[in-house]
């Protein structure tokens, strides 16, 4: 019995001259929730594919609960199951023949759950494929992962085209599947709702894990929001050890402090600081920070 | 101000725009339409210059011509599969009557499968929307699709004349400018009437696959239509009910009759106007004909990868069966009559076609080529069919679970296989059937021997087209459709004699026995079938080493 449910090590994809990933090293234990963040293009949809066995890496593997991505897909697949963000169903199919068929393939289906979530989901199983429409798709690709409870739900952009309301049943799910011991690999662009699902996230640049750890490990990579207000003359912060990007609007100072806040508190204390408030970056914040407000690569 | 895409230095090449906004539509639908006629012209221009190429070769002198002419006057075999044979003893004749029946079904092909996939293929990917949010309405696209389509056609008209406007200029071939033209016009004529088809089945049908098949059933049923017609049993009026009836009518080569293109171009366009009113009358997205959107789960194959191939391909499938069964139960009808027409020169001749032997036998040998070209389409459709499943992403939905690639793979070719098969039997107990019932005296076994004989070359087909779904899947339709055209294409010019031996080898078709003329070759079938089983066997182990590629 593996004691990881999901593994790489130095995993690479090409295609062409082009690296999409590059040498990913990512381990993930059993009952975690993990996000996995990146632009368009930074190799979060290849990763996946290549944990899927649908493309060859270049280099490196993975596996899923020990058993190769590659070699071992069926096996793998067994205990995985997949919701992708755009894919196509059979169009002369009802919703509840693509179950069916889906949960015959797969084997294993909760038929209660799969009901509950039906209901849940506000989805018609009589109706054709061709006649849902964008959300109505994307419920049935999900409960068709949903329903066989695997030991690894790997989620790619999975609330694609569901309304707030069914992205609410969608997170009571995945805290279903954590509070059941499942595994859950998350790539989002949603910030919100990795910040609200994932025990850990990780940023992808340009096919590089670049960061990886829990939201609060990743805040002290960044700096803390401060707003201060003053009854009197507002002091110049700039030359406080750890301040930057000091914008004063009247007598509100808005900064950012990194590493110790000592100094900025002390310089406060001494300036006659009437209003005080200080924010933890948020996960976009901390995205951003990672690319830049324009949300390329920096 | 030119907006910043974060683009610079990606970009290579210019991106062009096709034309006004507001004619975008025509452009781009003909842009694709053109690509393809250049394609289609050169194959058939090719078609035109062998058959005159090799008649000038064959048959040099007027005694040979003459010979061939008193064959082919009386016989009702291949009056029926290619038309009346007129003025063999001409260039001209001998190539209208050679090659029109191909082209003629090869261009309604085109026709029909060009106009869905740019029509209605463009609205099931849910491209038309975007065009439909520029400066037209879905009338006025639908207009500047068949515009579109139009341009397609004058180009495939175009390459068609042009070529054969040079093979006929030779003093040897002496057929002159305006018979060349008016010739390449009959030819393509089919196209246009099938292009219509198409954009009006579009608008009818919910799929394109429902918009392909009612045009795949009207064309079966102008075949069947002339193909009675033409058989010598008193009916031959039924050719003006026919599409294919009113080409023949045109008798290019022979006795021009320009006034038969009235019916064609009148269809054409009566079809092309009904498209573009259906089109402003139906929402996007939906067919005229009623589509249940709602529906009882019928869970009866859905138990795997290879049942709901068995549900998605069982009308396809069943519609060549019926068209297979049908022309094999038609050839059993009047294989005896025809069979009585042949003698000593008439023996040669189908000797050359490839069926040595005489009577009904001879006859069924020489008929049964058109059933092992139909297999050959079913299997071309069977690969293609697995090919549309990765590229349309439902192939993920089972790789994803406990599924591997050889045992989806595996699961397709083993219901094509069985497909192939069946479609063999059904050619050879149908067409017993009809023998039987005109007391022709044909065995059972022989017969179905010989349809079980139509099978291996759709082996090779298949096993071609899934060694190229292997190692490059975004061209196995290519590649498949253009080994079957090219098979086509070189038994039928080459049949007869003036192709190096080494060209006909390129033909799957010139490697089977014309059965029952001649007994069937179960050496060659068996090596077939052994090429046609390393060749998917290859391409199964690429399938599993490669990515999946989308569309």
């Amino acid at each position: 019995m593996s004691d990881t449910a999901l593994r790489t090590d130095g995993l690479t994809k090409h295609f062409g001259d082009v690296v999409a990933l590059d040498h990913l090293d990512l381990e993930i234990a059993p009952g975690e929730v993990v996000g996995y963040l990146g632009p368009n293009g930074a190799g979060k949809t290849t990763t996946i594919r290549l944990l899927l066995g649908l493309s060859r890496p270049t280099g490196g593997r993975a596996e899923i609960f020990g058993l190769d991505c590659q070699r071992q897909p069926v096996q793998a697949h067994r205990r995985l199951g997949f919701v992708a963000g755009e894919a196509a169903l059979w169009p002369s199919l009802t919703g509840a023949e693509t179950l069916a068929l889906l949960g015959r393939v797969h084997g294993g289906v909760d038929e209660a759950y799969r009901d509950e979530l039906i209901e849940r989901f506000d989805l018609d199983p009589t109706k054709k494929v061709r006649a849902y429409s964008k959300g109505n798709h994307q419920k049935v690709i999900l409960i068709a992962a949903l329903m066989v409870r695997p030991d690894l739900l790997v989620l790619d952009e999975p609330t694609s085209g569901l309304d707030p309301l069914m992205e609410q049943a969608f997170r009571h799910c995945v805290h279903e599947a954590k509070d059941r011991g499942q595994t859950v690999f998350l790539s989002s662009h949603m910030m919100s709702e990795v910040e609200a699902l994932c025990d850990r996230v990780g940023i992808l640049r340009d096919g590089r894990l670049v960061e990886m750890g829990t939201l609060a490990e990743m805040r002290h990579l960044s700096a803390l929001n401060v707003e201060a207000r003053f009854d009197g003359p507002v002091p110049d912060l700039s030359v406080v050890p750890g301040v930057s990007a000091v914008e004063t609007d009247g007598s509100l100072v808005r900064c950012q402090v990194r590493g110790s806040i000592q100094p900025l508190v002390q310089a406060l204390a001494s300036a006659g600081v009437t209003d005080l408030l200080s924010r933890e970056p948020s996960l976009e914040e901390l995205f951003l920070a990672q690319y830049g407000a324009d949300g390329r690569a920096g | 101000m030119q907006a910043d895409l974060g683009l610079r230095g990606r970009i290579t090449a210019p991106v062009r725009a096709d034309g006004s906004p507001a004619t975008v539509v025509a452009a781009v639908t003909a842009r694709k339409a053109v690509r393809s006629g250049v394609l289609w012209g050169y194959l058939f221009g090719i078609a035109i210059a062998s058959s005159e190429t090799s008649y000038v070769r064959l048959y040099k002198t007027a005694a040979q011509r003459q010979a061939l002419a008193a064959t082919y006057a009386t016989s009702k075999a291949t009056s029926a599969l290619f038309g009346p044979a007129p003025q063999l003893q001409t260039v001209g004749g001998f190539t209208a009557f050679k090659i029109s029946m191909t082209l003629l079904i090869l261009g309604a092909v085109w026709g029909l499968l060009t106009s869905t996939r740019l029509l209605r293929g463009e609205e099931d990917g849910g491209r038309w929307d975007l065009l439909l949010c520029g400066q037209t309405t879905r009338r006025g696209a639908a207009a500047q699709a068949i515009a579109g389509l139009g341009a397609g056609l004058v180009t495939l008209w175009v390459v068609t004349a042009v070529i054969a406007l040079l093979s006929g200029l030779p003093s040897s071939v002496g057929i002159g400018a305006g018979p060349s033209l008016f010739f390449s016009l009959a030819m393509v004529a089919t196209a246009a009437m099938f292009l219509a088809v198409g954009a009006a089945t579009s608008q009818l049908a919910a799929t394109r696959r429902q918009a392909a098949s009612f045009g795949a059933v009207l064309l079966g049923v102008s075949y069947g239509l002339r193909l009675i017609a033409d058989a010598g049993l008193g009916l031959h009026g039924l050719l003006w009910a026919s599409p294919l009836g009113w080409v023949e009518e045109l008798q290019p080569l022979t006795s021009p009759r320009p006034l038969a293109l009235l019916p064609i171009v009148a269809f054409t366009a009566v079809l092309a106007v009904v498209a573009v009113h259906l089109a402003d009358r139906r929402d996007v997205g939906a067919g005229m004909v009623a589509d249940r959107d709602h529906g009882q789960a019928r869970l009866g194959l859905l138990y795997g990868p290879s049942g709901l191939a068995i549900r998605q391909l069982r009308a396809t499938v069943v519609g060549w069966w019926v068209a297979i069964g049908l022309s094999a139960l038609i050839y059993g009808l009047i294989a005896k009559s025809t069979g009585a027409t042949v003698s000593g020169s008439v023996r040669e001749v189908l000797s050359k076609l490839g069926a040595p032997g005489n009577g009904a036998a001879a006859v069924f040998g020489v008929c049964f080529l058109v059933e092992a070209i139909l297999i050959g389409f079913v299997a071309a459709g069977q690969v293609t069919a697995a090919r549309s499943e990765e590229a349309g992403g439902m192939l993920d939905h089972f790789v994803v679970r406990p599924v591997s690639r050889s045992a989806w793979l595996g699961g397709r070719l083993l219901v094509a296989l069985v497909v192939l098969v069946l479609s063999g039997v059904a050619a050879g107990v149908l067409g017993w059937l009809g023998a039987a019932s005109q007391h022709t005296g044909l065995r059972f076994t022989s017969l179905l021997g010989a349809g079980i004989n139509l099978v291996p070359t759709a082996i090779v087909i298949l096993g071609i087209g899934v060694l190229t779904f292997g190692l490059r899947p975004r061209a196995t339709s290519t590649v498949v459709y253009a080994v079957l055209g090219w098979s086509v294409l070189v038994v039928i010019v080459g049949g007869f004699g003036s192709v190096g031996h080494w060209v006909l080898d390129t033909s799957v078709f010139h490697h089977m026995a014309s059965a029952p003329g001649v007994p069937p070759d179960w050496e060659a079938n068996g090596i077939m079938t052994g090429i046609g089983v390393a060749a998917a066997l290859v391409g199964g182990l690429a399938f599993r080493r490669r990515d999946l590629q989308g569309a």
